[in-house]
């Protein structure tokens, strides 16, 4: 059990402004072995599902190239196809609505609820609605809002946070969520089988969706050529929400724009392969607007930018906004595996929450993220748009260290001293020489008879408490190589 | 709403400004609208495959392994056995009350009624939530399969009905001509000229996994899937 009382996790932060840095979130989680057992164990299993449907695919690559080039065009040209899919959708009896942050998309949102008298509201699964925080603000305002996605029911009854950005439970064992079950839904004899768990969130949800007017989605695609929204989904639960509100509010990242209806051709075979493993998920659906005889009569959609124009600004951060939220970086990545999704304090974890959130947060918030990596590449190559996650790392290590470097209290920085030495050190031929002679000699008080060092004393002392440091050789590769050129010389 | 509009400016002013960034190093700077759009996507690399390599009868195989993987029921009929099939597979299922879309024929309900004691199917010119949910199964036709992937497409159209019509009922039989099956996801697009404004794409019945990733079918979509493979093949291809 991750936390007594039946709470499925009641430490975590997911708002950048007030988490904790990403290394003393982590700890808290590497010392519940039942957490990363849970992590392990869901993040296995799909990645060896991918791994064999990628596998059959024989042009995975051709796909790959593809989707990121749709991408890049469509961020491009995103002012223009902005406009176009806005254009479409009004056309076509949707409403438009553009939000520059998070609180204007609550308060349109808000708005709309209000317009609506609406006391209650179904929702989809959407990271969106997380990032702006949304629940809790129509909640303060007095509309209960109610998850639909299995996952983020046993979320919201267990009050805990989501850890992954596509199955969002994963941290979560069956015998906490029956746990949870059937407290809140007043089941007592329900038994920890999925199959049993999954039949009471139907049983549970099914009034909701015959009777609730008013839903709020979210969008894996908006096609700019047609003005039609496309969700991916599994259960159901989104087709329901789609379908039988009278209303419905779908809110949308402006990077989620698509040039064309076509471009699903690409976006659709790497999608499910990449997330779930499945050739296809079991439900896409796409509609254009209102339909006089099918699903709800009013539509809006809520275009959100919230901090993404400005990493569309940025030479090397903007591929950032390529991502589909497919999670398989988070799958692949050796960081996210122990430590699952809480410690990134952000409702987006993994390698593409190491570089999203402090980019959305303008590298005011969450600079720690970048350093949760080990730059193994693991998650560029297994991308389906080919986002160089570990170059966009790179990139933002650099800014957060410029940011440090103007800030005062750095002078005195053990850290920052040491790099300033080193630099003086390394741009001087004979420093570099004269530091190398020092060094060699102080070193050798402390190097054992097996040529390796296993105390020292001092900041030293950081490194040696966990690992042992070799020696310095006798001889530096330099004079070796100028012993032997002169040798050489000698013999000639 | 005066705030609203000015944040459509403010969104697009922060876009464009963006896009100035690179467009001293940029040979083709940002286009300000759709019509200086037009032509963009040959730039795109479509070296994937978009065609399929499989003889007819290959794809229908594969079609029906793959609907099977996800857990769907595959019946394999002639196009003038049809009504037969289709009462063989309500027969079997043990579900009296369907509804159905207005575009599918009136002769087989009729042939299926006159077979199947108790049977009751209501065409849908406009039925309420409440008579659809009633239903314990639906029965329609698709507009197209996709094989590579076991996906049946609905586009919503008079003989695959509205789109609470798949939803609600607990057993779907979808009806599939082999005419409309296809191999490869992009030749599904290249049947589609003009964009679509309603699509569903079904790959099997609904499931989750985000109980400790085990699978289970059925959460709120139909927990049955049932498609009956009509192979025309031969003959016209299927009017839709
Ligand atoms: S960065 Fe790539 S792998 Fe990670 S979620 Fe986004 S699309 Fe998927």
């Amino acid at each position: 059990m991750s936390a007594p009382g039946g709470q499925l996790d009641d430490r975590a932060i997911l708002d950048p402004a007030h988490a904790p840095p990403f290394p003393a979130a982590a700890l808290t989680v590497l010392r519940d072995p039942q957490l990363r057992k849970n992590v392990a164990h869901a993040t296995d299993v799909i990645q060896a599902k991918r791994a064999l449907l990628v596998a059959e695919k024989t042009d995975w690559q051709e796909l790959r190239s593809a989707a990121s080039r749709i991408k890049e065009e469509a961020l491009d040209h995103l002012g223009a196809y902005l406009k176009q899919f806005e254009e479409r959708c009004t056309a076509a009896g949707g409403t438009v609505h553009w939000a520059a942050d998070a609180a204007e998309a609550r308060r349109i949102i808000l708005e709309i609820l209000r317009e609506e008298k609406a006391e209650e509201v179904i929702k989809i699964k959407t990271m969106t609605s997380a990032e702006i925080q949304l629940n809790p603000f129509l909640e303060a305002a007095g509309i209960r809002a109610h998850e639909t996605d299995l996952a983020e029911i046993i979320l919201q009854l267990g009050k805990g946070e989501p850890s992954h950005i596509v199955v969002p439970a994963l941290h979560v064992n069956r015998s906490q969520v029956r746990e949870v079950f059937a407290r809140r839904m007043g089941i007592e004899d329900l038994s920890d089988d999925p199959q049993a768990l999954t039949a009471a969130a139907r049983g549970f949800l099914r009034r909701k969706f015959l009777t609730v007017p008013m839903a709020i989605s979210g969008a894996n695609f908006l096609i700019a050529e047609t003005g039609a929204v496309v969700v991916v989904e599994s259960e159901g639960n989104g087709r329901m929400c789609l379908t039988l509100p009278r209303t419905l509010i779908t809110l949308a990242g402006i990077e989620k724009v698509l040039p064309r209806f076509a471009d699903l051709e690409v976006m659709l075979q790497l999608l499910a392969r990449s997330a779930t493993g499945e050739r296809m998920n079991p439900y896409t659906s796409l509609w254009t607007g209102v339909r006089a005889d099918d699903g709800p009569q009013r539509f809006h959609v809520v275009l959100l930018d919230n901090g993404r124009s400005s990493i569309l600004a940025r030479r090397t951060g903007r591929q950032t906004l390529k991502c589909i939220r497919c999670a398989a970086c988070m799958n692949a990545c050796p960081v996210y595996r122990q430590t699952g999704g809480h410690a990134y304090g952000s409702v987006y974890p993994g390698p593409i929450g190491a570089i999203l959130t402090p980019q959305l947060e303008q590298m005011q918030h969450a600079q720690s993220l970048p350093y949760a990596s080990s730059l193994c590449g693991a998650c560029y190559e297994v991308c389906p748009v080919k986002i160089n996650i570990p170059e966009v790392l790179l990139e933002l290590r650099a800014r957060v260290t410029d940011q440090e470097r103007r800030q005062a209290r750095r002078i005195f920085d053990p850290l920052y001293i040491g790099l300033r030495v080193a630099n003086l050190l390394f741009s001087r031929a004979w420093l570099f020489h004269a530091a190398q002679w020092a060094g060699r000699i102080g070193l050798r008080f402390f190097t054992g008879k097996d040529g390796w060092i296993h105390r020292l004393p001092g900041v030293g002392a950081k490194w040696t408490q966990t690992r042992d440091l070799r020696g310095l050789p006798r001889q530096t590769f330099h004079a070796w190589w100028t012993g032997r050129r002169q040798a050489i010389g000698n013999r000639h | 709403m005066s705030g609203i509009i000015d944040s459509r400016e403010r969104v697009l002013g922060r876009i464009r400004a963006a896009a100035r960034n690179f467009a001293a190093a940029d040979p083709q700077p940002a286009a300000k609208d759709a019509q200086e759009l037009a032509g963009a996507d040959a730039a795109i690399p479509r070296r994937y495959a978009r065609s399929g390599r499989l003889s007819a009868e290959a794809r229908m195989a594969l079609m029906a392994e793959r609907l099977r993987e996800y857990g769907a029921e595959v019946a394999v009929c002639k196009p003038e056995e049809l009504a037969a099939a289709i009462t063989q597979q309500i027969a079997a299922s043990g579900r009296r009350i369907f509804v159905a879309p207005p575009g599918i024929p009136v002769a087989w309900r009729v042939e299926v009624a006159n077979k199947i004691k108790g049977f009751e199917c209501s065409f849908d010119h406009g039925l309420q939530i409440g008579e659809i949910e009633q239903a314990e199964g639906v029965m329609t036709a698709a507009f197209c399969g996709i094989a590579d992937s076991g996906t049946i497409v609905l586009h919503h159209s008079a003989s695959e009905g509205r789109r609470m019509l798949t939803l609600l009922p607990d057993w779907h039989l979808c009806i599939l001509k082999a005419s409309q099956v296809v191999e490869t996801l992009p030749e599904y697009f290249d049947r589609c000229p003009q964009p679509p404004a309603l699509v569903t794409w079904i790959s099997g019945p609904s499931a989750t996994a985000d109980i400790e990733m085990t699978r289970i079918q059925g959460v709120h979509g139909p927990r049955f899937l049932n498609v009956i493979l009509a192979d025309d093949r031969g003959k016209e291809p299927a009017v839709h």
